[in-house]
């Protein structure tokens, strides 16, 4: 699968409508940037994108083939992982939520491997033990991205992912999001703060 | 004011002693209070997921109907339950009135709206977050309800804790359903009430002193969980 191609896509919040007819191209080894205001209906197109909310109206084009968003939707959940503003961790260590989303069957040796793999990958190595609730927001973040990771999945959307971060935190991230384009993810970024994500950003939406 | 103090005396020497009737009943009414929340809880708390998570018609209707049992008192619970155990009642064959059986029935019926209440407070005021994480990590439908009840843990504690404190005290369904039975249905407040009517103070008072601490152990933990469920929040 080298694109997931959403059109038609149209949503209202109550009486108001907060798009239509929209397109969004998610393509492998790219970053989408979605701009927009507070209250835009950025959130809610990603929430949209993950299969977790029902737009009015909307169809999937994978590759070639075309389908509505509701044939589609148990597909989006395997394929797109949606990374909320403030992620949520589970009560535990940073080692138990890597291991949350570690795949059934592995061996011990494997699991030990792939989160290792994975905490030194998001520099949290040295935090394995430590409780994920008293995470810095910034550690928050790569924990949940790389959480993320473990599930194998197509497509990344995250939401405001550097909101509250020091500047070294905000470089951090940014390097982790080019090099989830080099793996070869599809990536999408909500922000009302475009300029931070020039950088890694190969097409833009705004709302 | 004397007789009150050496009653009260006389109770503190009853408990101290072991006193094996005394004891009995206290041990009859933690069983059978215990096994009334054991066999409530579990559909209970799927009750209060269905009514926090579902979307089903008459959802609204069934949380009025649980919150207006919440005020039924024990007396009519019982009432009701012994015409329904009764010989002539629709289940009176099964020949269950004046049992500890019967006793369970009748507190499961008082803990079940209490639980399903306070176990649907907590679970509305669970971090959705948390199950849609767990759901996009390829957590199993059952798995991420398990998460979900780990997050409110504490709220659903104390779900428990409240709906042990009132059946463990209430005496009219317990009355009317085991016939304060000694050795068998006699449990700490049908006792009470029989002892204070016979006017014989001190295994009423002792039994009063247990429920009082009882409740204060209660109140406790019921501070402890609800103080960590704010903190967690």
């Amino acid at each position: 699968m080298k694109q997931l191609l959403f059109r038609n896509l149209s949503k209202h919040y109550g009486k108001r409508l907060l798009f239509t007819d929209l397109e969004v191209p998610l393509t492998t080894g790219q970053c989408l940037l979605l701009t927009g205001k507070n209250g835009a209906g950025k959130t809610t197109l990603m929430r949209i994108l993950a299969g977790l909310d029902k737009p009015d109206s909307g169809e999937i084009q994978v590759d070639q083939s075309r389908y509505t968003w509701r044939t589609y939707r148990p597909h989006l959940q395997r394929q797109i992982l949606y990374l909320h503003q403030q992620p949520y961790l589970f009560e535990g260590s940073v080692w138990d939520n890597l291991a949350f989303a570690l795949t059934r069957g592995l061996s011990r040796l494997e699991q030990t491997q792939q989160i290792e793999e994975v905490a030194a990958w998001a520099g949290l190595s040295a935090l394995l033990n430590n409780k994920a609730k008293q995470l810095s927001g910034g550690e928050a973040q790569r924990l949940a991205m790389a959480r993320a990771l473990l599930r194998k999945p197509s497509a990344l959307l995250l939401d405001e992912p550097t909101a509250n971060m020091d500047h070294s935190a905000r470089l951090l991230t940014l390097e982790m999001l080019e090099d989830l384009k080099h793996q070869g993810l599809m990536l999408m970024v909500a922000s009302h703060d475009p300029d931070w994500f020039q950088a890694v950003t190969n097409q833009q939406i705004k709302l | 004011m004397a007789s009150i103090s050496s009653a009260t005396w006389q109770a503190i020497q009853l408990l101290i002693s072991g006193d094996p009737d005394l004891w009995e009943i206290i041990l009859i009414s933690f069983r059978v209070s215990l096994i009334a929340i054991a066999l409530a809880t579990p559909p209970a708390i799927l009750m209060a997921f269905l009514l926090a998570f579902g979307n089903f018609p008459g959802r609204r209707l069934l949380i009025a109907m649980t919150n207006t049992a919440l005020a039924i008192p024990a007396v009519v619970v019982g009432l009701t339950l012994y015409l329904v155990l009764s010989r002539s009642g629709p289940l009176g064959e099964w020949r269950l009135l004046f049992t500890q059986t019967a006793m369970i029935i009748g507190q499961i019926v008082l803990a079940f709206p209490l639980l399903v209440a306070m176990a649907h407070t907590a679970l509305q005021a669970a971090d959705r977050r948390a199950w849609e994480t767990a759901r996009m990590l390829g957590a199993s439908k059952i798995r991420a309800i398990w998460t979900l009840m780990y997050e409110v843990r504490f709220g659903l504690m104390s779900a428990l804790l409240a709906s042990f404190g009132r059946i463990i005290a209430e005496v009219g369904a317990s009355m009317m359903l085991g016939g304060n039975i000694l050795h068998y249905t006699r449990n700490i407040p049908t006792a009470i009430a029989l002892e204070t009517s016979k006017g014989e103070f001190a295994q009423g008072i002792a039994l009063g002193l247990v429920l009082l601490l009882l409740a204060f152990i209660l109140n406790l933990l019921l501070h402890y969980f609800q103080g960590k469920g704010h903190i967690a929040a």
